[in-house]
């Protein structure tokens, strides 16, 4: 029982991290066998002597992610040249910082940075000379438009923090860091506006972002996953864009955004249904527009959840609804197939969704193969083959294209999920089950809160907002921000009365 | 964890039992387009006829089976529609849906018989024949008129008759004869019903009639198809017991605002060129006026103005009626006369012959009695109406000549 315990206690005294030490030697010695130098090749240490104090220094740094030039100009040389009292006097760099113990010299050594180690001193020294590869800023490729910027989020924090500042010019624009991750940390960037920001949902925030238990988080996409609410729901509560417009937009109504490195986007937080189902390019077009614009959308979400659907409830148990040209047309095409007809709507919804999975994870000189096997299986060779109508040709056609118009990628998810769904249980007792259903399915909806939000909040339930829900008004008859997330500062138009 | 998903597969496995139960494939179903009913020599027991469209003539996709004819008539005794169905299972491959029936076609021998509203009971009672199916009386039995019935046109046995009934109606001379009308005018027992009168046979031409003073099977015709809808036959309690013309039925609608017609074209007489007729359109901008001044110890008042227009679409005898302000009053006079003169004979032909009218107009009485037992008492049909002084008035309210106004001047052109 005692060597339990004193076991733990010894584990205990280990986390202590071990402070500099005065001697050059055993700092050198200690730190080399933390990151196994001689076996960890970009491992590097360079030894000088200082010419202002004549002491012997050690440079340690990993020579992959840091500046070779800067390296130089700003640590080498100085040392090697200038004169002064102290260290401080001699490196003049923008960041240098003291350290005195181990774990934060690991840390950053690990982040990119440079740590001096001076005989006779007790405090090391870490200056920045990090220079991480990344992407440079490409064009926004997933959440296309017309009109608006084009850029897009890179994969660099810092990159990323500019583009945003870039378009807000505000004092109390707060970038807050935070790191994630107990073996390799993360550097995590809550962004607000914290004269707007609602103290509560931050607060939320920040405590999510402390409650992950994991070694590595490596980006926003896994990020996403840890702090969301419902990891099982069939939404999604989170909005991630790769658009520095929509991003300030929606830090301009008091939202709070997650940034980090590696990931070319940002998670927007609490959001509605509504966030999911509005395009930037809506603000970015005329008044009207941009609400035709969502009009058609409307229509494509209402389509591609119902359409296949509907015609399985209304062939199979209501074909006095249909018109009996129709009808008739229907029956005609249906005497050779053999198969019941929920049965051909499956098949080409299933062959449909093969299409589009492959069609993502196809090596791209292999791209065009998918337009031609796609084409045989959703098309006239599938009806000549009798194995379906073709009347399902056009359904399962409708139902895929306006599924595209669903834009963003996890609420595109959601309703091809609840097309299937919808698609059984209208194949079980027709329109009163689908409608059944359907009820079930948003009552379901409604129930999900993101970040305390409702769902459906402004609609239902009602909030002070601008109402920028289905349609949006004028941008110059908005006064409110939206209520539902309560901003501190409800007004949007600061001079008028 | 293992137990919540047990108990949810046993939840989700009874729908699987139940699933799809009145779920039905749209081939397995034989679509009646056409019903018909005829009376047999047996008492409680009738000839149905179903006409079952083919779903696979007519339709582009389908390669091949065009030899297949594009409707199926076949006939089976029974003693109502529903059960007749069944029966005729026996010969018939699909199951026989009457969903889309549009017509259902009574042979005038049954109509006259009195046993008509016996099989009218099952189509309100059944949730598969529609309040809009039209009812048609055929002059034949109602087998051979649809064994007859061979559109030149039209395919598809249903567009023929939803196009044929469609077109037809508007132009008034066959009435709107929905089963709804028929059960709301037969329960309230007080008007008269008006069915689509129609025919395959060729009767005696009659030669003397003018554009719609025909009933069906006596249109001096040549090609086109054997059926005739004209005209229209008059129910009165669920029995018939006569007919009107062409004319006397787009008179109906003129009197009946419940009743739309788009379009009426006919011919009136010239008056100064008695060999001659001219063609009108006639139109309609508002309901007609129906003033009932009820009397209960002498006769009822039944003052009618109709308010309408015509437009001169043609002057054969190539008078100037437009320009010459006499002829212009005469004509409009003329036109005015005879409308009144033909709607009296029809008043009178209701009055005396079938002792009620076909026009609605119990609608407009029934404000002066506070319950329904008086008016029950006072009895439209069989004290009120018969007796009534009726007063039309037909009043042209504007009179246009079309986009010329003079006509070839004969003179000049024959010099």
């Amino acid at each position: 029982m005692f060597k339990f315990l004193k076991k733990v206690q010894q584990t205990d005294s280990k986390s202590e991290p071990e402070a500099v030490h005065t001697k050059l030697d055993k700092n050198a010695q200690h730190i080399k066998q933390l990151f196994s130098y001689g076996l960890n090749k970009d491992f590097t240490f360079r030894e000088l002597t200082a010419k202002y104090s004549q002491e012997k220094i050690e440079i340690y740094y990993y020579s992959s992610i840091v500046d070779a030039n800067k390296v130089y100009d700003a640590i080498v040389r100085p040392l090697l040249e200038s004169e002064g009292k102290q260290i401080r006097d001699v490196i003049v760099a923008e960041s240098v910082k003291e350290i005195t113990d181990f774990e934060q010299a690991t840390e950053h050594i690990n982040s990119g940075k440079a740590i001096i180690f001076e005989d006779g001193n007790n405090t090391a020294y870490s200056i920045d000379v990090a220079k991480f590869e990344y992407r440079g800023i490409g064009k926004a490729e997933n959440e296309s438009t017309i009109r608006g910027p084009q850029e897009a989020f890179t994969e660099s924090l810092n990159v990323n923090v500019s583009l945003i500042r870039k378009r807000m010019h505000d004092k109390q624009l707060v970038t807050e860091g935070k790191q994630v991750g107990a073996r390799s940390k993360s550097e995590v960037n809550i962004v607000y506006v914290k004269d707007l920001v609602n103290e509560e949902i931050l607060k939320s925030v920040r405590e999510r972002l402390d409650n992950i238990e994991a070694d590595n988080v490596r980006n926003l996409e896994l990020l996403e996953q840890f702090i969301e609410e419902r990891p099982y729901s069939l939404v999604p509560t989170v909005l991630f864009t790769e658009r520095p417009g929509n991003a300030t937009s929606y830090l301009e109504d008091g939202h709070i955004i997650i940034l980090m490195n590696n990931s070319a986007g940002c998670l927007i937080v609490p959001v509605t249904f509504w966030s999911f189902f509005h395009s930037p390019e809506d603000r970015y077009l005329r008044f009207l527009f941009g609400n035709f614009s969502r009009l058609v959308r409307m229509l494509a979400f209402y389509l591609t959840t119902m359409i296949s659907a509907t015609y399985i409830a209304i062939t199979n148990f209501h074909s006095a609804m249909l018109p009996p040209d129709l009808l008739l047309a229907i029956t005609a095409s249906r005497e050779r197939v053999p198969f019941p007809l929920i049965f051909e709507i499956l098949i080409m919804e299933i062959a449909f969704e093969l299409i589009r999975e492959a069609g993502i994870r196809i090596p791209n000189p292999l791209g065009p193969t998918i337009g031609i096997v796609g084409a045989l299986i959703l098309g006239q060779a599938a009806v000549q083959a009798n194995i379906i109508s073709p009347i399902i040709v056009i359904i399962t056609a409708v139902s895929g294209l306006t599924s595209f118009a669903v834009t963003d990628v996890s609420i595109n998810y959601s309703v091809r999920i609840t097309r299937f769904i919808f698609i059984f249980s209208a194949g079980f007792l027709g329109i009163f089950s689908l409608m059944g259903a359907f009820l079930a399915w948003f009552m379901y909806v409604a129930s999900i809160k993101s970040f305390g939000v409702p769902f459906f909040a402004p609609l239902s339930p009602s909030y002070r907002s601008p109402h920028d829900t289905l349609f949006r008004k004028a941008i110059r008859n908005e006064i409110w921000r939206p209520g539902q997330i309560k901003p501190k500062d409800i007004r949007k138009k600061a001079n008028s009365k | 964890m293992r137990l919540k998903t047990i108990i949810l597969i046993i939840m989700l496995i009874p729908l699987f039992l139940v699933g799809c139960y009145d779920k039905k494939e749209l081939e397995q179903q034989a679509y009646v387009v056409a019903i018909g009913v005829d009376k047999t020599d047996e008492k409680g027991l009738y000839k149905f006829t179903f006409q079952i469209a083919n779903p696979e003539v007519g339709s582009a996709i389908v390669g091949g089976g065009s030899q297949e004819e594009p409707k199926e008539t076949v006939s089976i005794k029974g003693s109502d529609i529903l059960t007749a169905t069944n029966t005729a299972n026996s010969f018939v491959s699909r199951e026989i849906t009457l969903d889309h029936t549009k017509v259902l076609i009574a042979s005038e021998e049954l109509a006259r018989s009195g046993d008509f509203i016996r099989i009218m009971q099952s189509t309100a009672r059944t949730t598969q024949i529609r309040r809009g199916v039209q009812i048609l009386v055929s002059k034949e039995d109602a087998s051979e008129f649809l064994q007859n019935i061979n559109p030149k046109m039209e395919t598809r046995p249903h567009k023929y008759y939803q196009l044929i009934l469609d077109r037809a109606k508007e132009t008034g001379i066959i009435p709107e004869a929905e089963i709804h009308r028929f059960f709301q005018i037969t329960e309230g027992d007080a008007d008269l019903f008006l069915a689509i009168y129609a025919t395959n046979k060729k009767a005696k031409e009659k030669d003397d009639g003018y554009e719609d003073e025909y009933v069906a099977g006596q249109l001096p015709k040549e090609g086109g198809n054997n059926s005739q809808f004209m005209g229209s036959a008059v129910f009165k309690e669920g029995k018939m017991i006569g007919t009107l013309d062409g004319q006397e039925t787009r008179l109906a609608h003129v009197f009946d605002p419940t009743l739309d017609m788009d379009d009426l074209l006919s011919t009136y007489p010239d008056p100064i060129k008695e060999e001659f007729r001219i063609g009108a359109d006639y139109s309609q901008k508002s309901s007609p006026e129906i003033n009932i001044e009820y009397n209960k110890n002498k006769p009822t008042k039944i003052n009618v103005r109709v308010p309408f227009q015509i437009e001169i679409i043609a002057i054969p005898s190539l008078v100037d009626y437009s320009q010459n302000k006499d002829n212009k009053e005469l004509l409009k006079k003329t036109i005015e006369e005879s409308l009144e003169k033909k709607s009296r004979e029809l008043i009178r032909k209701t009055q005396e012959e079938y002792k009620a009218e076909p026009f609605y107009w119990s609608l407009y009485i029934r404000k002066y009695f506070k319950t329904i037992e008086e008016y029950e008492e006072a009895d439209w049909n069989k004290n009120i109406y018969p007796n009534a002084e009726i007063n039309i008035n037909f009043d042209l309210e504007r009179l246009e000549f079309g986009k010329m106004l003079n006509d070839s001047n004969l003179t000049e052109v024959r010099d």
